[in-house]
């Protein structure tokens, strides 16, 4: 029971600040994506694509790579202040925003690319910057593939295994999140355990999908 | 009319090749050898041996932690052969009936030690050094699934530091997760077998070995899984290891086998 | 002082050369589509940056590609207007002129806004937005838009051209009358004759991309500069040909 409502927890916890972070520099991104050229655009786009197209565990793996305690970020950190991001719910919390950024990204990217560019046009003749425009002409026009994008990557983080396996560990208490939590119960044979939290997920989720297309509806 | 032609050319090579597969000399006979990952690098040097003695079988290896291996024979995984670093797995798959009993047999024996990074500056002794400040992270198997992981459980009550250092553990997969851990320096100590240690022997350093009575004997077991469809192979998979051949190479990697002094 | 463009453009092998000046009076830019017309307007407003020239409005210089100066969008006070007008759709009509009062303070805005929605006949449409508006309501709103900052010059695209012929000359007679209140440089661009003649205090005829002929319409109409120019005015003189000899007709019967 403790497990169960630890991982719960956890799950909403990692999945909303991930998700915080995703739209956050989600949002940057596809902006310039969609509206600026300029050198390595297309390798950007790459790269912010692999996650998707990678098994969570090679991701996992290059985010060791980088933010392991002798990782080419990690050990910087690590000389600096003697902490290191692994084993920690924060570790979660990056698997997760690394794997469901992509999302977010093609999503709006692919909204804020539909927006009318006479209208953008209308707004800098009358007078507003890049960035009033952006806030109150593109963004509120793509207001439907930056809320589905969001949802998206809410659910994407929420079901995040893979990468958070081998980052953040599976920690009982501090880093199970739910769906690491259903793999220990399964494998070590505590049915009971694991059929209560896939039915708990499963429920949540839909409970979740549900309020997400009511929003949508009454919102946009 | 040249697709259409294009289409029925390819289409019939493609039956012919079927057939040709089916209709082939003898089915391939495979084995699958289900074991704990401990055993990996002399299993798999056993397992060469095996192939060049017994011509036209395949040996496939299946390490992880015993107790996910024992998972999976449970839920009907076609294993023929199966190793674990505990009695505990076995039992449980013998009392249920998966395995051949007059197959079973205890093959080798292994040592617990503590390990810590080779670049670790911390000085560390003892198991009761681990409750220094300094010591942040300790690695150590999943005691739910892995069998070094309950080895270790036992060792730290032995040594009563359970209490003091359990928010210090890092909980891995199984054991060789647990030596990469240490090996990377994610974490200041971890507990693995003496035989792992020795796979990585630049990177870790053995701080000191648990004593006997710190833990339940580490004994590796062997069965022929009833399941299996090639019970000849499987059985002969199981005397080489038993043989004085495979215990030559199990002594090699630093396991202690059956006629041999502690 | 007026607007003054002198101005060189290459676009996907169409090449742009115009040059020519106007006071506070109502030019026309005419010509067939295509001829550069729309192209010279967003120049103007700074959308795209000539190859080579120079743009000034009143004494300031917008654009000079000598000493490199180019003001953004922004930074020029231009009313500007297009076909689809480019209303936005997620703002009610209060809101989208709103837009268009940038800089101001909230009770100037306010007082302005209220003000150019009764003279522009917008009272009572306030919340509604685009979609719910007729064609010459919302063509009123996007003037409204341009106009409530009081920019120092205005660019209309063939801003009537989607209307059907009573409604168009409404907006036009609609579009004198504003121009009497605010007598500042207008640029507006067509490809129809009649529409032309109606409005412009002065033509700039667009062939191919260059400047054929400048005039006020009667000059224009009556003594076209070359052939391209006489078959332009052609439908309008034919029709005006084919009245008088109706009244001819009519009086020598």
């Amino acid at each position: 029971m403790d497990t169960l409502l630890f991982s719960l927890k956890l799950s909403l916890q990692v999945a909303t600040v991930a998700t915080v972070f995703v739209v956050i520099i989600g949002l940057c991104t596809s902006y310039l994506l969609a509206r600026r050229n300029f050198p390595g655009k297309e390798l950007l786009d790459i790269l912010l694509t692999l996650p998707l197209v990678l098994p969570p565990t090679v991701t996992g793996y290059y985010l060791i790579v980088l933010f392991g305690r002798n990782g080419l970020l990690g050990r910087h950190l690590y000389a600096w202040t003697g902490w290191s991001i692994m084993f920690t719910w924060y570790a979660a919390v990056l698997a997760s925003f690394v794997v469901a950024l992509p999302l977010m990204v093609k999503t709006t990217r692919a909204a804020l690319e539909s927006v009318d560019e006479e209208l953008i046009r209308a707004s800098y003749t009358l007078g507003h910057s890049e960035f009033r425009t952006a806030m109150k002409v593109i963004f509120p026009l793509a207001k439907r593939g930056i809320f589905a994008g969001t949802v998206l990557s809410f659910a994407r983080a929420m079901g995040e295994f893979g990468a958070t396996l081998m980052v953040a560990g599976n920690i009982p208490g501090r880093t199970n999140t739910m769906p690491l939590a259903i793999y220990s119960a399964a494998a070590s044979g505590d049915r009971p355990q694991a059929v209560i939290m896939v039915v708990i997920f499963t429920l949540i989720s839909g409970i979740f999908l549900y309020a997400a297309n009511k929003l949508t509806r009454r919102l946009i | 009319m040249i697709k259409k032609m294009l289409l029925s050319a390819f289409l019939s090579l493609f039956i012919i090749a079927m057939f040709c597969r089916i209709a082939s000399a003898e089915p391939p006979v495979d084995i699958t050898v289900s074991a704990a990952i401990s055993l990996k690098n002399a299993f798999e040097e056993i397992g060469k041996i095996y192939e060049s003695q017994n011509k036209g079988i395949k040996v496939m290896f299946n390490f992880g932690a015993s107790g996910d291996l024992m998972m999976q024979i449970k839920g009907g995984a076609p294993v023929d052969v199966f190793a674990s670093a505990a009695l505990k797995d076995m039992d449980e798959l013998d009392n249920a009936g998966f395995v051949l009993k007059d197959t079973r047999v205890n093959f080798a024996t292994n040592s617990l030690v503590l390990i810590t990074p080779m670049s670790s500056k911390i000085a560390l002794v003892s198991f009761d050094d681990l409750k220094k400040a300094e010591v942040k992270k300790i690695a150590v198997g999943n005691p739910k699934t892995v069998p070094v992981g309950r080895y270790t459980e036992e060792t730290f009550q032995y040594f009563k530091v359970s209490d003091m250092i359990k928010e210090k553990l890092v909980f891995a997969e199984n054991v060789r997760q647990v030596l990469d851990y240490v090996a990377r320096g994610e974490v200041d100590a971890g507990v693995v077998y003496s035989t792992d240690a020795m796979v990585k022997q630049q990177e870790v350093r053995i701080v000191v070995t648990t004593p006997e009575a710190s833990h339940k004997p580490v004994v590796y077991p062997i069965a022929v899984v009833k399941s299996t469809k090639n019970e000849k192979a499987a059985k002969a998979f199981l005397s080489l290891v038993t043989s004085e051949e495979g215990r030559k190479i199990l002594s090699k990697y630093g396991f202690k086998t059956a006629g041999q002094s502690k | 002082m007026g607007l003054s463009v002198s101005i060189k453009k290459k676009v996907n092998g169409f090449i742009l050369d115009a040059r020519w000046e106007i006071g506070d009076e109502l030019a026309v830019l005419f010509g067939y589509s295509g001829s550069g017309k729309s192209l010279t307007l967003q120049l103007i407003a700074g959308l795209m940056k000539p190859n080579h020239g120079s743009i000034g409005l009143n004494g300031k210089t917008l654009f000079d590609s000598e000493s490199g100066s180019n003001l953004a969008p922004q930074e020029r006070s231009f009313g500007y207007v297009i076909q689809n007008l480019a209303l936005f759709p997620h703002m009610t009509v209060h809101e989208n002129i709103l837009y268009g009062a940038h800089g101001l303070s909230r009770t100037e805005r306010d007082q302005r806004a209220g003000v150019i929605i009764d003279r522009f006949q917008l009272a009572g449409l306030e919340k509604k937005y685009p979609a719910e508006i007729s064609g010459g309501q919302k063509q009123r709103v996007a003037l409204a838009r341009a106009l409530i900052r009081r920019p120092a010059a205005l660019l209309l695209d063939e801003p009537f051209s989607a209307l059907d012929n009573p409604l168009r000359v409404e907006m036009q007679n609609f579009l004198k009358e504003i121009h009497r209140e605010f007598p500042i440089p207008i640029v507006f661009v067509t490809h129809d004759v009649f529409e032309a003649f109606a409005i412009a205090d002065k033509i700039i005829v667009y062939v191919n991309g260059k400047i054929a002929q400048i005039g006020t319409p009667a000059e224009v109409f009556t003594r076209p500069a070359n052939s391209d120019v006489e078959l332009l005015v052609r439908t309008r003189n034919r029709l005006l040909q084919s009245v008088e000899s109706a009244q001819y007709d009519a009086t020598y019967e």
